[in-house]
Protein backbone atom coordinates (compact mmCIF):
# COMPACT_ATOMS: atom_id res chain seq x y z
CA UNK A 1 0.00 0.00 0.00
CA UNK A 2 1.18 3.21 -1.18
CA UNK A 3 2.00 5.93 2.16
CA UNK A 4 -0.11 9.02 2.48
CA UNK A 5 2.99 11.83 2.68
CA UNK A 6 2.50 15.04 4.74
CA UNK A 7 4.37 18.34 3.39
CA UNK A 8 4.85 20.91 5.42
CA UNK A 9 6.46 23.76 3.29
CA UNK A 10 7.67 26.92 4.16
CA UNK A 11 5.73 29.64 2.29
CA UNK A 12 6.32 33.83 1.88
CA UNK A 13 6.51 35.87 -0.37
CA UNK A 14 9.09 39.05 0.85
CA UNK A 15 7.21 40.95 -2.23
CA UNK A 16 3.95 41.19 -0.87
CA UNK A 17 4.10 43.28 2.27
CA UNK A 18 0.95 41.24 3.39
CA UNK A 19 2.65 37.92 3.08
CA UNK A 20 3.65 36.30 6.88
CA UNK A 21 6.20 33.22 7.11
CA UNK A 22 4.52 29.97 7.71
CA UNK A 23 4.49 27.12 7.12
CA UNK A 24 1.55 24.99 4.68
CA UNK A 25 0.88 21.75 4.32
CA UNK A 26 0.21 19.30 1.71
CA UNK A 27 -0.86 15.53 1.43
CA UNK A 28 -0.05 13.81 -1.84
CA UNK A 29 0.11 10.02 -2.41
CA UNK A 30 3.38 8.58 -3.01
CA UNK A 31 3.90 6.99 -6.63
CA UNK A 32 6.65 4.55 -7.80
CA UNK A 33 9.97 6.25 -7.69
CA UNK A 34 8.56 9.49 -6.47
CA UNK A 35 11.16 12.25 -6.39
CA UNK A 36 10.47 15.72 -4.52
CA UNK A 37 11.08 17.48 -7.48
CA UNK A 38 7.76 16.00 -9.19
CA UNK A 39 6.09 15.91 -5.36
CA UNK A 40 6.51 19.79 -5.78
CA UNK A 41 5.20 20.07 -9.00
CA UNK A 42 2.34 17.66 -8.40
CA UNK A 43 1.32 19.88 -5.42
CA UNK A 44 1.66 23.33 -7.78
CA UNK A 45 -0.52 21.74 -10.42
CA UNK A 46 -3.41 19.98 -8.44
CA UNK A 47 -3.45 21.96 -5.52
CA UNK A 48 -1.28 25.10 -5.20
CA UNK A 49 -0.86 27.13 -8.12
CA UNK A 50 1.20 30.10 -6.20
CA UNK A 51 3.68 27.56 -4.95
CA UNK A 52 7.01 28.72 -5.55
CA UNK A 53 10.01 27.18 -6.28
CA UNK A 54 13.21 26.79 -8.74
CA UNK A 55 13.61 23.74 -11.25
CA UNK A 56 15.36 23.43 -14.43
CA UNK A 57 16.91 19.81 -15.62
CA UNK A 58 15.23 17.85 -13.06
CA UNK A 59 18.56 15.58 -13.33
CA UNK A 60 21.21 17.04 -10.79
CA UNK A 61 22.97 19.29 -13.40
CA UNK A 62 21.17 22.33 -13.27
CA UNK A 63 22.02 23.06 -9.54
CA UNK A 64 18.35 24.90 -9.28
CA UNK A 65 16.37 22.55 -6.85
CA UNK A 66 18.62 23.20 -4.09
CA UNK A 67 16.35 23.55 -0.79
CA UNK A 68 16.55 22.15 3.19
CA UNK A 69 14.76 18.76 3.30
CA UNK A 70 13.87 17.77 6.51
CA UNK A 71 16.99 19.80 7.99
CA UNK A 72 19.47 19.01 5.36
CA UNK A 73 20.29 21.01 2.32
CA UNK A 74 20.11 18.75 -0.98
CA UNK A 75 18.41 18.64 -4.25
CA UNK A 76 14.80 17.79 -4.61
CA UNK A 77 15.22 16.08 -7.85
CA UNK A 78 17.71 13.99 -6.39
CA UNK A 79 15.74 13.05 -3.40
CA UNK A 80 13.28 10.42 -3.80
CA UNK A 81 10.70 10.36 -1.42
CA UNK A 82 10.94 6.64 -0.35
CA UNK A 83 14.47 8.02 1.40
CA UNK A 84 12.54 9.73 3.55
CA UNK A 85 9.59 9.47 6.73
CA UNK A 86 6.25 10.55 5.86
CA UNK A 87 6.39 13.62 6.97
CA UNK A 88 8.73 15.89 5.22
CA UNK A 89 9.41 19.22 6.22
CA UNK A 90 10.98 21.90 3.02
CA UNK A 91 12.29 24.94 4.01
CA UNK A 92 13.99 27.13 1.46
CA UNK A 93 18.31 27.22 1.28
CA UNK A 94 19.33 29.69 4.39
CA UNK A 95 22.30 32.44 4.04
CA UNK A 96 20.84 33.37 -0.31
CA UNK A 97 18.18 35.80 -0.65
CA UNK A 98 14.50 34.37 -0.62
CA UNK A 99 13.00 34.73 -3.86
CA UNK A 100 9.65 32.94 -2.44
CA UNK A 101 8.63 30.15 -0.78
CA UNK A 102 11.20 27.55 -1.49
CA UNK A 103 13.19 29.83 -4.21
CA UNK A 104 16.32 31.56 -3.37
CA UNK A 105 18.48 33.84 -5.60
CA UNK A 106 21.44 31.55 -5.22
CA UNK A 107 22.67 33.33 -8.86
CA UNK A 108 23.88 36.95 -7.16
CA UNK A 109 25.86 35.14 -4.30
CA UNK A 110 27.92 33.09 -6.83
CA UNK A 111 28.45 35.72 -9.01
CA UNK A 112 29.60 38.19 -6.21
CA UNK A 113 31.79 35.05 -4.78
CA UNK A 114 33.05 34.10 -8.33
CA UNK A 115 34.12 37.52 -9.32
CA UNK A 116 35.85 38.14 -5.59
CA UNK A 117 37.79 35.06 -6.08
CA UNK A 118 38.50 35.47 -9.61
CA UNK A 119 36.97 32.30 -10.84
CA UNK A 120 38.47 32.61 -14.41
CA UNK A 121 41.53 31.14 -15.98
CA UNK A 122 44.16 34.19 -15.63
CA UNK A 123 46.32 33.87 -18.75
CA UNK A 124 48.90 36.66 -20.55
CA UNK A 125 48.77 34.13 -23.72
CA UNK A 126 46.60 35.86 -26.60
CA UNK A 127 43.84 33.50 -27.73
CA UNK A 128 44.33 31.62 -31.29
CA UNK A 129 41.01 30.64 -32.04
CA UNK A 130 42.38 28.30 -35.16
CA UNK A 131 45.17 26.80 -33.35
CA UNK A 132 44.73 23.50 -31.91
CA UNK A 133 43.96 23.00 -28.44
CA UNK A 134 46.69 22.62 -25.81
CA UNK A 135 47.01 18.74 -24.70
CA UNK A 136 46.46 17.62 -21.22
CA UNK A 137 47.83 13.93 -19.30
CA UNK A 138 44.26 12.58 -19.20
CA UNK A 139 44.98 11.87 -15.50
CA UNK A 140 45.01 15.91 -14.42
CA UNK A 141 42.16 16.73 -16.87
CA UNK A 142 40.06 13.96 -14.21
CA UNK A 143 41.45 15.68 -11.27
CA UNK A 144 40.20 19.04 -12.65
CA UNK A 145 37.20 17.74 -13.94
CA UNK A 146 36.93 16.10 -10.51
CA UNK A 147 36.65 19.41 -8.55
CA UNK A 148 34.70 20.92 -11.78
CA UNK A 149 31.57 18.66 -11.39
CA UNK A 150 30.44 21.48 -8.90
CA UNK A 151 27.05 22.67 -9.86
CA UNK A 152 26.50 25.53 -7.79
CA UNK A 153 23.48 24.42 -6.23
CA UNK A 154 24.71 26.30 -3.04
CA UNK A 155 23.99 23.32 -0.62
CA UNK A 156 27.36 23.22 0.66
CA UNK A 157 27.35 27.12 1.83
CA UNK A 158 23.96 26.43 3.16
CA UNK A 159 25.37 23.95 5.57
CA UNK A 160 28.24 25.54 6.32
CA UNK A 161 28.51 27.06 10.56
CA UNK A 162 30.48 29.82 9.02
CA UNK A 163 28.74 30.90 6.33
CA UNK A 164 25.48 31.09 8.34
CA UNK A 165 27.31 33.08 10.70
CA UNK A 166 29.45 35.21 8.85
CA UNK A 167 28.29 36.94 5.58
CA UNK A 168 31.88 37.32 4.22
CA UNK A 169 32.71 33.65 4.13
CA UNK A 170 33.59 32.00 0.69
CA UNK A 171 32.58 28.88 1.81
CA UNK A 172 33.43 25.35 0.32
CA UNK A 173 32.42 25.91 -3.45
CA UNK A 174 34.75 28.67 -3.60
CA UNK A 175 37.68 26.82 -1.68
CA UNK A 176 36.77 24.14 -4.56
CA UNK A 177 36.91 26.45 -7.17
CA UNK A 178 40.55 27.96 -6.02
CA UNK A 179 41.60 24.37 -5.99
CA UNK A 180 40.59 23.43 -9.24
CA UNK A 181 42.60 26.40 -11.07
CA UNK A 182 45.58 25.48 -8.89
CA UNK A 183 45.80 22.23 -10.72
CA UNK A 184 45.13 23.82 -14.22
CA UNK A 185 48.46 24.68 -15.54
CA UNK A 186 46.69 27.45 -18.17
CA UNK A 187 46.22 29.45 -15.20
CA UNK A 188 49.38 31.38 -14.90
CA UNK A 189 48.50 32.67 -11.46
CA UNK A 190 51.30 31.87 -9.09
CA UNK A 191 51.07 30.59 -5.29
CA UNK A 192 50.75 34.08 -3.90
CA UNK A 193 48.19 35.58 -5.87
CA UNK A 194 46.01 32.74 -4.95
CA UNK A 195 47.07 32.92 -1.28
CA UNK A 196 45.73 36.99 -1.29
CA UNK A 197 42.72 35.54 -2.77
CA UNK A 198 42.11 32.42 -0.48
CA UNK A 199 44.61 32.78 2.61
CA UNK A 200 42.10 34.63 4.73
CA UNK A 201 39.91 34.23 7.69
CA UNK A 202 37.34 35.28 5.14
CA UNK A 203 39.11 32.04 2.93
CA UNK A 204 40.39 29.26 4.11
CA UNK A 205 41.87 29.75 7.79
CA UNK A 206 37.89 31.36 8.12
CA UNK A 207 36.83 27.21 7.84
CA UNK A 208 35.96 25.71 11.05
CA UNK A 209 36.18 21.97 10.01
CA UNK A 210 32.43 21.45 10.55
CA UNK A 211 32.22 19.84 7.86
CA UNK A 212 28.55 19.88 6.26
CA UNK A 213 29.34 20.49 3.46
CA UNK A 214 31.10 17.41 2.49
CA UNK A 215 28.36 15.44 4.15
CA UNK A 216 25.61 17.51 1.88
CA UNK A 217 27.15 17.71 -1.56
CA UNK A 218 24.55 16.66 -3.96
CA UNK A 219 27.89 15.69 -6.38
CA UNK A 220 29.76 14.40 -3.86
CA UNK A 221 32.84 16.94 -4.37
CA UNK A 222 35.75 15.44 -2.26
CA UNK A 223 35.07 18.84 -0.27
CA UNK A 224 36.89 17.28 3.10
CA UNK A 225 40.27 16.58 0.97
CA UNK A 226 40.26 19.60 -1.23
CA UNK A 227 40.16 21.90 2.05
CA UNK A 228 42.52 19.81 4.19
CA UNK A 229 44.95 20.07 1.20
CA UNK A 230 44.19 24.22 0.33
CA UNK A 231 44.64 24.85 4.13
CA UNK A 232 47.86 22.56 4.06
CA UNK A 233 49.01 24.68 0.84
CA UNK A 234 47.95 28.27 1.83
CA UNK A 235 49.75 27.98 5.53
CA UNK A 236 52.80 26.82 3.90
CA UNK A 237 52.92 29.78 1.48
CA UNK A 238 51.81 32.01 4.34
CA UNK A 239 55.22 30.21 7.03
CA UNK A 240 57.40 30.58 3.35
CA UNK A 241 57.47 34.38 3.77
CA UNK A 242 57.92 34.67 7.30
CA UNK A 243 60.58 36.33 7.28
CA UNK A 244 60.14 38.50 4.19
CA UNK A 245 59.74 42.22 5.20
CA UNK A 246 56.23 43.58 3.98
CA UNK A 247 55.88 45.43 0.80
CA UNK A 248 54.86 49.04 1.98
CA UNK A 249 53.94 51.37 -0.44
CA UNK A 250 55.77 54.56 -0.70
CA UNK A 251 54.58 57.65 1.03
CA UNK B 1 54.71 62.82 4.55
CA UNK B 2 55.84 59.61 5.54
CA UNK B 3 55.25 57.16 7.52
CA UNK B 4 51.54 57.32 6.87
CA UNK B 5 50.00 53.45 6.61
CA UNK B 6 48.33 53.11 3.91
CA UNK B 7 46.52 49.94 4.72
CA UNK B 8 43.92 51.70 6.22
CA UNK B 9 43.10 53.21 3.04
CA UNK B 10 44.31 50.03 0.28
CA UNK B 11 43.66 46.56 1.76
CA UNK B 12 47.54 45.33 1.80
CA UNK B 13 47.92 41.41 1.29
CA UNK B 14 48.32 40.01 5.00
CA UNK B 15 49.98 36.54 6.52
CA UNK B 16 48.66 36.68 9.60
CA UNK B 17 45.45 34.71 8.68
CA UNK B 18 47.82 31.57 8.18
CA UNK B 19 49.93 32.64 11.30
CA UNK B 20 47.03 32.69 13.34
CA UNK B 21 45.91 29.60 12.14
CA UNK B 22 48.39 27.90 12.31
CA UNK B 23 49.35 28.61 16.07
CA UNK B 24 46.32 28.22 16.90
CA UNK B 25 46.47 24.82 15.65
CA UNK B 26 50.19 24.44 16.85
CA UNK B 27 48.54 25.61 20.77
CA UNK B 28 45.69 22.63 20.51
CA UNK B 29 48.01 20.22 19.57
CA UNK B 30 50.07 21.03 22.14
CA UNK B 31 47.99 21.13 24.66
CA UNK B 32 46.29 17.62 23.31
CA UNK B 33 49.76 16.05 23.91
CA UNK B 34 50.42 17.78 27.42
CA UNK B 35 46.71 16.23 28.43
CA UNK B 36 47.95 13.15 27.62
CA UNK B 37 51.22 13.24 29.71
CA UNK B 38 48.93 14.74 32.41
CA UNK B 39 46.55 12.02 32.25
CA UNK B 40 49.44 9.44 32.67
CA UNK B 41 51.00 11.01 35.98
CA UNK B 42 47.14 11.45 37.66
CA UNK B 43 46.24 7.78 36.27
CA UNK B 44 49.51 6.56 37.92
CA UNK B 45 47.95 6.76 41.17
CA UNK B 46 45.90 3.71 40.42
CA UNK B 47 48.94 1.66 40.04
CA UNK B 48 50.14 3.02 43.29
CA UNK B 49 50.59 6.48 45.15
CA UNK B 50 54.19 5.93 45.59
CA UNK B 51 54.06 5.30 41.60
CA UNK B 52 52.58 9.01 41.36
CA UNK B 53 54.98 10.78 43.53
CA UNK B 54 57.92 8.99 41.89
CA UNK B 55 56.70 11.28 38.85
CA UNK B 56 55.54 14.11 40.52
CA UNK B 57 59.21 14.62 41.65
CA UNK B 58 60.73 13.68 38.67
CA UNK B 59 58.75 16.54 37.22
CA UNK B 60 59.95 18.90 40.28
CA UNK B 61 63.10 17.90 40.42
CA UNK B 62 63.86 18.66 36.86
CA UNK B 63 61.56 22.45 37.17
CA UNK B 64 59.45 21.41 34.63
CA UNK B 65 56.44 21.72 37.22
CA UNK B 66 57.71 25.04 38.16
CA UNK B 67 58.73 26.24 34.79
CA UNK B 68 56.05 24.44 32.61
CA UNK B 69 53.34 24.70 34.94
CA UNK B 70 53.03 28.11 33.78
CA UNK B 71 53.87 28.01 30.56
CA UNK B 72 50.86 26.00 30.25
CA UNK B 73 48.64 28.16 31.15
CA UNK B 74 50.00 30.72 29.59
CA UNK B 75 49.31 27.97 25.84
CA UNK B 76 45.71 27.90 27.19
CA UNK B 77 45.13 31.31 27.20
CA UNK B 78 47.34 31.98 24.27
CA UNK B 79 44.57 28.75 22.69
CA UNK B 80 42.17 30.83 23.77
CA UNK B 81 42.52 33.92 22.88
CA UNK B 82 43.15 32.67 18.99
CA UNK B 83 40.32 29.81 19.19
CA UNK B 84 37.84 32.47 20.40
CA UNK B 85 38.18 34.12 17.08
CA UNK B 86 36.10 31.52 15.69
CA UNK B 87 33.60 31.70 18.48
CA UNK B 88 30.55 33.77 18.03
CA UNK B 89 30.30 36.92 20.05
CA UNK B 90 27.32 38.79 18.99
CA UNK B 91 24.04 37.02 19.79
CA UNK B 92 23.22 37.64 15.90
CA UNK B 93 26.04 34.84 15.55
CA UNK B 94 25.20 32.48 18.56
CA UNK B 95 21.55 32.40 18.06
CA UNK B 96 22.44 31.60 14.10
CA UNK B 97 24.95 28.63 14.90
CA UNK B 98 22.30 27.32 17.19
CA UNK B 99 19.70 27.52 14.62
CA UNK B 100 21.74 26.02 11.75
CA UNK B 101 23.05 23.60 14.05
CA UNK B 102 19.40 22.66 15.29
CA UNK B 103 18.34 22.32 11.63
CA UNK B 104 21.00 20.32 10.25
CA UNK B 105 21.26 17.79 13.00
CA UNK B 106 24.65 17.23 11.86
CA UNK B 107 27.38 15.33 14.23
CA UNK B 108 29.85 17.44 13.57
CA UNK B 109 28.32 20.75 13.53
CA UNK B 110 26.86 19.41 16.94
CA UNK B 111 30.13 18.69 18.36
CA UNK B 112 31.71 22.11 16.82
CA UNK B 113 29.09 23.09 19.18
CA UNK B 114 30.08 21.07 22.57
CA UNK B 115 33.71 22.31 21.54
CA UNK B 116 33.08 26.10 21.90
CA UNK B 117 30.80 25.24 24.99
CA UNK B 118 33.57 23.51 27.34
CA UNK B 119 35.68 25.79 25.82
CA UNK B 120 34.34 28.28 27.89
CA UNK B 121 34.20 25.91 30.97
CA UNK B 122 37.69 25.15 30.81
CA UNK B 123 39.21 28.26 30.44
CA UNK B 124 37.17 29.71 33.84
CA UNK B 125 37.96 25.90 35.83
CA UNK B 126 41.02 25.27 33.98
CA UNK B 127 42.79 28.02 35.08
CA UNK B 128 41.67 28.07 38.93
CA UNK B 129 42.93 24.05 38.60
CA UNK B 130 46.28 25.44 37.37
CA UNK B 131 46.56 28.22 39.54
CA UNK B 132 45.43 26.09 43.20
CA UNK B 133 48.10 22.95 41.80
CA UNK B 134 50.89 25.22 40.99
CA UNK B 135 50.49 27.35 44.10
CA UNK B 136 50.95 24.31 46.13
CA UNK B 137 53.73 22.64 44.87
CA UNK B 138 55.05 19.32 45.01
CA UNK B 139 52.32 17.76 43.72
CA UNK B 140 51.71 14.25 45.98
CA UNK B 141 48.94 11.63 45.65
CA UNK B 142 47.87 12.69 49.70
CA UNK B 143 47.42 16.23 48.64
CA UNK B 144 45.44 15.50 45.77
CA UNK B 145 43.48 12.90 47.58
CA UNK B 146 42.80 15.42 50.52
CA UNK B 147 41.33 17.85 48.40
CA UNK B 148 39.45 15.66 46.39
CA UNK B 149 37.95 14.52 50.08
CA UNK B 150 36.92 17.77 50.69
CA UNK B 151 33.72 17.41 48.66
CA UNK B 152 34.07 20.93 46.90
CA UNK B 153 36.97 19.89 44.59
CA UNK B 154 35.38 16.72 43.46
CA UNK B 155 32.02 17.90 41.84
CA UNK B 156 34.51 20.09 40.66
CA UNK B 157 36.57 17.85 39.00
CA UNK B 158 33.23 15.57 38.06
CA UNK B 159 32.39 18.33 35.77
CA UNK B 160 36.21 19.58 34.55
CA UNK B 161 37.27 15.91 33.72
CA UNK B 162 34.53 15.48 30.93
CA UNK B 163 34.75 18.96 29.29
CA UNK B 164 38.76 18.52 28.57
CA UNK B 165 37.99 15.16 27.27
CA UNK B 166 35.51 16.16 25.17
CA UNK B 167 37.32 19.39 23.78
CA UNK B 168 40.85 17.16 23.54
CA UNK B 169 39.28 14.64 21.63
CA UNK B 170 37.27 16.72 19.35
CA UNK B 171 39.74 19.23 18.67
CA UNK B 172 42.02 16.54 18.28
CA UNK B 173 39.92 14.86 15.48
CA UNK B 174 39.05 18.26 14.01
CA UNK B 175 42.73 19.31 13.70
CA UNK B 176 43.30 15.76 11.62
CA UNK B 177 40.27 16.36 9.39
CA UNK B 178 40.60 20.17 8.68
CA UNK B 179 44.54 19.58 8.10
CA UNK B 180 43.33 16.81 5.46
CA UNK B 181 46.17 14.43 7.75
CA UNK B 182 42.57 12.16 7.98
CA UNK B 183 41.02 11.95 4.16
CA UNK B 184 37.43 11.17 3.30
CA UNK B 185 37.94 7.55 3.39
CA UNK B 186 39.40 7.67 7.01
CA UNK B 187 36.87 10.25 8.30
CA UNK B 188 34.77 7.46 9.80
CA UNK B 189 36.97 5.05 11.25
CA UNK B 190 38.87 8.09 12.95
CA UNK B 191 35.78 9.02 14.29
CA UNK B 192 34.56 6.22 16.05
CA UNK B 193 38.89 5.55 17.34
CA UNK B 194 38.04 9.05 18.24
CA UNK B 195 35.03 8.38 19.96
CA UNK B 196 36.25 5.19 22.10
CA UNK B 197 39.71 6.85 22.71
CA UNK B 198 37.61 9.76 24.38
CA UNK B 199 35.01 7.54 26.26
CA UNK B 200 38.20 5.66 27.81
CA UNK B 201 40.14 8.87 28.88
CA UNK B 202 36.89 9.82 30.60
CA UNK B 203 36.61 6.16 32.39
CA UNK B 204 40.19 6.24 33.46
CA UNK B 205 39.78 9.84 34.79
CA UNK B 206 36.54 8.99 37.04
CA UNK B 207 38.46 5.90 38.24
CA UNK B 208 41.14 8.13 39.15
CA UNK B 209 38.62 10.40 41.01
CA UNK B 210 37.40 7.10 42.91
CA UNK B 211 40.80 6.24 43.47
CA UNK B 212 42.02 9.54 45.16
CA UNK B 213 38.74 9.81 46.94
CA UNK B 214 39.07 6.65 48.48
CA UNK B 215 42.60 6.71 49.11
CA UNK B 216 43.71 6.39 52.36
CA UNK B 217 45.79 9.61 53.72
CA UNK B 218 48.38 9.03 56.55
Amino acid sequence: MSRQLKFNIFRYNPQDPDSVPHTDTFLLEETPSLTLFIALNKIREEQDPSLQFDFACRMAICGSCGMVINGRPGLACKTLTEELPEEITLMPLPVFELVGDLSVDTGSWFRTTNTKIESWIHTDKEFDPNAIEERMENDLANAIFELERCIECGCCVAACGTANMRDDFIGAFALNRIARFMLDPRDERSENDYFDVVGTDQGVFGCMGLLACEDVCPREIPLQDQLGILRRKMGFIGLKNIFKPKAKAVG
Amino acid sequence: MSGIDTAIFVKQPSRTAAYLDWLQMLTGAGLIIFMWCHMILVASVNISPNVMNTIAHFFEATYMAQVGGPLIGLTLLAHFILAARKIPYTSAEQGAIWRHAKMLRHTDTWLWVIQAITAMVILVMGSIHIWTVLTDLPITAAKSAARIQGGFWLVFYLILLPCVELHVGIGFYRIMVKWGIVKRSGRKGFHRFENIWTGVFILIGLITIIRFATLAIS
